[in-house]
């Protein structure tokens, strides 16, 4: 079979026909995705049953089209009540939220829409254009490379603490040093477990995210009577669906944005054991650094909103590429993926191209056909969504704590972690108000086990010698990189005081 | 307004450094006579925690003795506390986590609910809080217990409608 043109028309009128599996799995996914616990992964293993059940087609057009709603589903909690649906959406509250507070929800939730399509539309394209090329990124992404590229990550640390710089810092670091709970990767030595069996395999990120983003908020938002300010419920009074259009060009006119920001979540989701939470951060960081505005960051800024949309929708895309050319999941939902595919005989790797390319091309296309009629389905609803902010913080704070506590508890499903999310709750409310950040703690906690785990590769393969750090010619473009990027603010805000000076002058 | 309520409370600003020192130092002693490997990451980050939190105490030491600052919990606690019901809602959350391990699901919740909302909203719409509970309670049983088979803790409610579902076999 030749793949052209004609190929690919063919394939897309094909997946289309498969409208009626992919509009409900969307709102599965966006359900899923929005509720902290849930995930496409968890839920594509508790519907195997069925999955396995149906044709291989069918199948495969459900688990792609869940992945990707269930990805754009776990924004919507963050933006609306800032409790992110999974790890990958914990840097969406940053700016999103701040922009709910001031009735901007709407908007908000249009820009992440359009942000989340377009960044996961685009990246499918390319994924389907230069498949072969990014499927080598994870041969060249060694131990060492992969230290920077978690460093990029973490140093968004040093950017939520820029108003503060000391408490910023301790948040960050106390993350880390949350996230060092568990046995260590090489000799399985347990530390800082307390004794908890359950803390054996380190902190599960579930309840750290439940406690420090939604257990936490709840008890804050009871102060007040609504969540969003009274201007903000004043311009949400007005009906309509201004706001939404609003949103949706923000959104658009920001299309570099969204291009870049998608591009880095592609590179990372290429990378076996990388994920939507660090593209995520990087993305978030690398915004913030060639930001013209950098200080609006935190307030409600639109770039801050799109860039972790765009980057973690560029992961789903990026996760499955060395699913299909190596045979090597790039993700959690990429490993189900790959066993439902197996039972059905399906056998990846390049052969997979040439024997079945309806399948393999037909994976990609099934997420761009995904892509485009969730934004046709999910936009319209934006200004109904929204409408939840109005709800009165007596009766949001208690559903908030009920469902997001039991939300912790679906993982591993052990009571543990439910008193685990309530321990993360008590310490991101002390943190809240006494002015640390938990989005500082809760990088350190999910990034630290994975810098540490590198770092220890590394170390083995070299010895000891710290050296090895510097031993490549990528990792070294990449600490130049790490290096500019964590200059560069400082130089253009010089830059920026001088012309300002000037001007004044 | 007194002069102490006009100064940044700093009480509160330590909790976390200081429950940040103390763990560092138990994590310390628990990895003491492991392998390197299992020590190298964190006595690097445990070494700067204490150094950042070390410089935080002299920072906080230096605001308290300029007068700048007054030693008190209240940025914490407060009567706001007591007020918003937030203390109420900390002990029915911390009775939630803990019976639900025995009134199962469906229940617990909707006790949870209802007392929450209850004490939030100062007693009053007690009807509406009933049927919202009672509705988002059930719902959850359905969604997340019947429908994705989730094993959230199972009481007797669950029990006797598992018993009703699959009748009583």
């Amino acid at each position: 079979m030749e793949v052209d043109f004609a190929f690919f028309s063919e394939l897309l009128s094909h997946t289309l026909t498969f409208w009626w599996v992919i509009i409900p799995t969307i709102f599965l996914g966006l359900l899923v995705g929005a509720i902290p616990g849930f995930s496409a992964a968890n839920t594509i293993i508790i519907l195997l049953p069925l999955t396995l059940a149906m044709e291989v087609e069918i199948g495969l057009i459900f688990m792609i089209a869940l992945y990707c709603a269930s990805r754009m589903g776990a924004g919507i909690p963050a933006i609306l009540v800032n409790i992110p649906g999974t790890a990958g959406a914990a840097a969406t509250p940053l700016d999103g939220y701040p922009m709910t507070k001031q009735g901007r929800g709407q908007q908000a939730l249009a820009m992440s829409f359009v942000a989340s399509t377009l960044g996961g539309l685009l990246t499918t394209i390319i994924a389907l254009a230069a498949m072969p090329v990014l499927a080598e990124v994870g041969y060249y992404m060694h131990s060492v490379e992969m230290i920077v590229v978690m460093l990029f990550g973490i140093s968004l640390i040093a950017t939520i603490a820029a108003k503060d710089t000391l408490k910023g810092l301790i948040a960050g670091f106390l993350g880390l040093m949350i996230g060092s709970i568990g046995s260590d990767v090489v000799y399985a030595t347990p530390r800082g477990t307390m004794g908890f069996l359950e803390l054996y395999d380190g902190v599960p990120l579930i309840p750290a995210l439940v406690g420090l983003f939604a257990v936490s908020e709840a008890f804050i938002i009871i102060e007040k009577s609504s969540i969003v300010t009274e201007e903000g419920r004043e311009n949400m009074q007005k009906p309509g669906w201004s706001a939404t259009l609003e949103g949706t060009f923000i959104a658009l006119r920001r299309w570099w944005h969204i291009t870049w920001n998608s591009l880095i979540g592609l590179v990372i989701g290429v990378i076996p054991g990388a994920g939507a939470s660090i593209a995520s951060f990087v993305a978030y960081q690398q915004s913030r650094t060639y930001s013209k505005t950098p200080e609006l960051y935190g307030t409600g800024h639109p770039e801050g909103l799109i860039a972790p949309e765009s980057a973690n929708n560029g992961v789903t895309s990026g996760t499955l590429i060395p699913l299909l050319i190596l045979g090597i999941p790039g993700g959690a939902t990429a490993a189900i993926m790959l066993v439902v595919l197996q039972y059905h005989g399906v056998n990846f790797g390049p052969s997979l191209f040439f024997d079945q390319p309806e399948l393999a091309y037909g994976v990609f296309m099934a997420m761009a056909v995904t892509y485009a009629l969730m934004i046709l389905t999910i936009l319209p609803l934006s200004r109904y969504m929204s409408r939840v902010t109005l709800a009165r913080t007596v009766y949001m704070a208690p559903i908030i704590i009920a469902f997001t506590l039991v939300g912790s508890f679906v993982p591993r499903e052990y009571l543990f972690d439910l008193y685990l999310g309530l321990v993360f709750g008590v310490i991101g409310y002390v943190a809240r108000k006494t002015g640390y950040h938990v989005a500082a703690i809760l990088i350190g906690v999910i990034l630290g086990p994975l810098l540490e785990t590198y770092f220890l590769r590394a170390l083995k393969k070299s010895d000891g010698d710290l050296m090895v750090l510097f031993s490549s010619d990528l990792g070294n473009t990449l600490w130049v990189l790490l290096v500019a990027s964590m200059l560069l603010p400082l130089v253009l805000d010089q830059v920026r005081k001088r012309k300002a000076a000037k001007t004044a002058a | 307004m007194n002069e102490n309520e006009q100064k940044r409370s700093v009480g509160g600003e330590l909790v976390l450094p200081v429950a940040g020192v103390l763990f560092t130092l138990y994590y310390f002693t628990t990895i003491i006579d492991s392998p390197w490997t299992a020590q190298v990451n964190a006595f690097f980050i445990g070494t700067i925690l204490l150094l950042l939190c070390a410089a935080l105490f002299v920072k906080t030491g230096l605001a308290l003795a300029r007068g700048e600052a007054s030693f008190d919990f209240r940025t914490l606690f407060s009567s706001v506390d007591i007020s918003t019901g937030r203390l109420a809602l900390f002990f029915i959350t911390l009775g939630y986590a803990i019976l639900i391990e025995w009134g199962g699901f469906t229940i617990t919740t909707f006790v949870f609910l209802f007392l929450a909302m209850t004490v939030l909203n100062k007693g009053k719409s007690k009807g509406f809080i009933l049927a919202l509970s009672s509705s988002l309670s059930l719902g959850g049983y359905l969604l997340f217990i019947l429908a994705f088979e989730t094993r959230f803790p199972r009481g007797p409610f669950e029990t006797f409608m598992e018993m009703v579902l699959t009748n009583g076999s």
